[in-house]
């Protein structure tokens, strides 16, 4: 049977309880193409069945729900049945398993939130903010994992004076900071108009990062390592 | 705001400092832009494959000095440039709010005198973190023979700052850079050393360099042995307590008959890496690893030339033997040892496992048993030649009816015999 839910944390915990005695069970939030003639069973998000069961888990494992945020986060097309197997294997054990590392379970589990994880962490170097006629700034990614929100708090650690805003343009979605506050809002297109020495830095960063660079030691395979090409489309230094 | 001329200039003679990195200092934003990220951040990658963390740059190209090897020597013909502490920090501040970097790594060459560059590297600092109010990343380098004084404040604003020792040796340096003494150099890192211990116990406000002191040596340009350098790096780390030391191999920009004319080779830095990460993270003492004379083997990692010449160790079980042993084994880094340790708490591991859990068999399976058994070989002049890096021809080229054969390229040594030896020894 397969099992499709809203791919949301209390989707996944209601579609967890409804599927558990089903030993063959497939998970698939709204997002994934279905096979001609399959019939799911749509699964409707019971905020009281996950309730019980996020405290049950959360039992065994104390940061177990941490793990799941993660995990949900992922772009991975096994997403689903990671999460599945990994919260199975917890619900069997009745204790914290995140440490056995030799379980497939758990390994599947554990590279996943580790792909989330270096996405985050380069995702603060590689964003790239522009500035606004009006000061705030804008910067748009395009990430394999849902990210955009928990790069937020880093920036605005660092620069708690200016507005900017975080655009995911794959999923549409933007994390904003207004000087004050941080909320989450569905952003389809952003038109800029830039500040008047924007298109000014943005060159003098060009000149930099071609005279940094030493062309008698050209090793471009190792670049394409650290910084895969996919994230260079909204970067100034590779446009 | 700097002009694109003199940014490129600053930018290009400073391009050959290797040390980039923003880690070690957790500084926090006080009121104003910027913090510190302890784990470092990477923000960039040039085509060389480096990363671009720092905004690294020189307030002056216009140099005093003479080293021979340095592209900003006093006789090299190439044009200068200058620039204001304003234009430094302007830069800064505004790539900063676009993320472009996480920091400043701020160098001079020795201009006018010691002592006015190292002020005014100073004031820059001091400008930055005071009327910018910039509380992210700053490197700066110290000038030799500058006053301790402007250094020891310098101290009090930047994260960390770094005196290049260059040449790893005494002979090298009054060959190739006459101005420069192991004394110039070494002593104001002392110092700083023992300030910051001082500002540390005394439990003082503020910061004293909360992340240290790093060094770099150029290797290649000098015919000091990797032994010999190692040592070098081991007591930095043991008795000035440097963070890091950084190799930069040898690239030939200007010629000179004391000079090699070919760079000093990719491999030989990244073995002198693998080393220094063995001596720092691995438990190991350079006396285990080579001979003072002698250089690292290029044809297998240290690591596992260490243990190809202590077989009489292995095997070990990897569910039993503790991590520093683990550290040890070939292949086995500081995730996979992590790995086996946490695994081996809830199951009995065996190969089929260490496959999965992605640990690298290539080199570890003849070093380890895995719950009693052994995949590797046992004779050790067999695993000698399995484990040899092969060696790859980059020029070899599918041939077709109307290539043409090149020349395969050949090898060449220093410029001529008299000056080679001149170099080799040290002699003038």
């Amino acid at each position: 049977m397969i099992y499709l839910y809203d791919g949301t944390k209390e989707g996944f915990l209601t579609a967890f309880v409804t599927s558990f005695q089903d030993k063959n069970a497939l998970l698939a939030s709204s997002r994934i193409q279905l096979q001609i003639g399959a019939k799911p069973l749509i699964v409707e998000t019971d905020f009281c069945v996950a309730k019980r069961a996020e405290e049950r888990l959360t039992s065994f494992d104390r940061d177990c729900m941490h793990d799941l945020d993660r995990l949900l986060r992922s772009g991975d097309c096994d997403r689903d049945q990671t999460v599945l197997r990994y919260f199975r294997f917890l619900a069997e054990k009745k204790r914290s398993v995140w440490n056995m590392l030799s379980e497939s379970a758990v390994i599947a589990a554990y590279e996943c939130i580790q792909r989330v994880n270096i996405e985050i962490h380069r995702m603060k170097g590689f964003v790239r903010f522009t500035e606004s006629a009006s000061g705030a700034l804008y910067a748009p990614i395009s990430t394999d994992h849902e990210i955009f929100d928990l790069i937020l708090p880093h920036f605005r650690a660092r620069m708690p004076r200016f507005p900017f805003v975080i655009h995911d343009v794959k999923r549409k979605k933007a994390a904003v900071y207004d000087g004050q506050h941080t909320f989450i809002a569905p952003l389809d297109n952003a038109e800029i108009l830039l500040s008047e020495n924007e298109l000014q830095w943005q060159s003098r960063w060009k000149k930099y990062f071609q005279s940094v660079n030493i062309p008698e030691r050209e090793r471009l395979k190792q670049q394409r390592g650290y910084l895969p090409i996919r994230y260079r489309k909204l970067m100034p230094e590779f446009q | 705001m700097i002009s694109e001329k003199s940014l490129t200039i600053l930018t290009e003679s400073a391009k050959f400092d290797v040390s980039c990195p923003s880690s070690g200092s957790a500084r926090k934003n006080a009121g104003g832009i910027g913090n510190g990220f302890a784990a470092g951040c990477c923000h960039s990658f040039t085509p060389d494959g480096r990363c671009v963390s720092l905004l690294k740059i020189l307030m002056s190209n216009d140099c005093l000095f003479d080293c021979k090897y340095c592209m900003n020597r006093s006789s090299a013909d190439l044009p200068r440039a200058s620039a204001t502490p304003d234009e430094i920090c302007e830069l800064v501040i505004d790539f900063y709010k676009r993320n472009y970097i996480e920091g400043l790594f701020l160098s001079s060459a020795v201009h006018i005198s010691p002592n006015y560059t190292m002020e005014q590297l100073y004031l820059t600092v001091k400008k930055l973190r005071t009327e910018y109010n910039f509380h992210g990343y700053i490197h700066v380098k110290g000038i030799p023979r500058a006053d301790e004084e402007i250094v020891r404040k310098t101290a009090l604003y930047a994260d960390r700052m770094s005196y290049n020792i260059e040449l790893p040796s005494e002979q090298s340096l009054k060959l190739l850079a006459p101005q420069k003494s192991k004394e110039s150099l070494l002593l104001p890192m002392k110092k700083l050393a023992l300030e910051k211990q001082i500002f540390k116990e005394e439990k003082r406000k503020g910061h004293f360099l909360p992340a240290g002191q790093t060094t770099q040596m150029i290797v290649g340009a000098s015919p000091e042995a990797d032994g010999q350098i190692l040592r070098l790096s081991q007591s930095l780390y043991r008795a000035n307590g440097l963070k890091r030391v950084y190799y930069s191999s040898y690239v030939p920009v200007v010629h000179d008959s004391l000079l090699p004319d070919l760079p000093g080779g990719a491999l030989r830095e990244h073995r002198l890496y693998q080393a220094d990460w063995l001596l720092r993270f691995y438990g190991f003492d350079v006396e285990e690893l080579v001979p003072a004379g002698e250089n690292l083997s290029t044809e297998f990692d240290p690591k596992c030339a260490w243990a190809l010449r202590n077989m009489n160790l292995f095997p070990i079980e990897v569910n039993r033997a503790p991590l520093e042993v683990l550290l040890r084994v070939p292949g086995i880094g500081a995730r996979s040892a992590y790995k086996i340790t946490e695994a081996r708490k809830s199951a009995l591991l065996t190969f089929e496992h260490l496959k999965k859990m992605r640990v690298v068999l290539k080199r570890a399976r003849h070093f380890i048993t895995a719950n009693g058994k052994f995949y590797g070989t046992e004779n050790p002049n067999a695993v000698r030649g399995l484990l040899a890096a092969g060696e790859t021809q980059n020029f070899a080229v599918q041939m077709n009816l109307f290539t043409e054969l090149q020349p395969a390229p050949h090898f060449q040594l220093y410029s001529n015999a008299e000056t080679a030896r001149s170099a080799l020894t040290g002699e003038l």
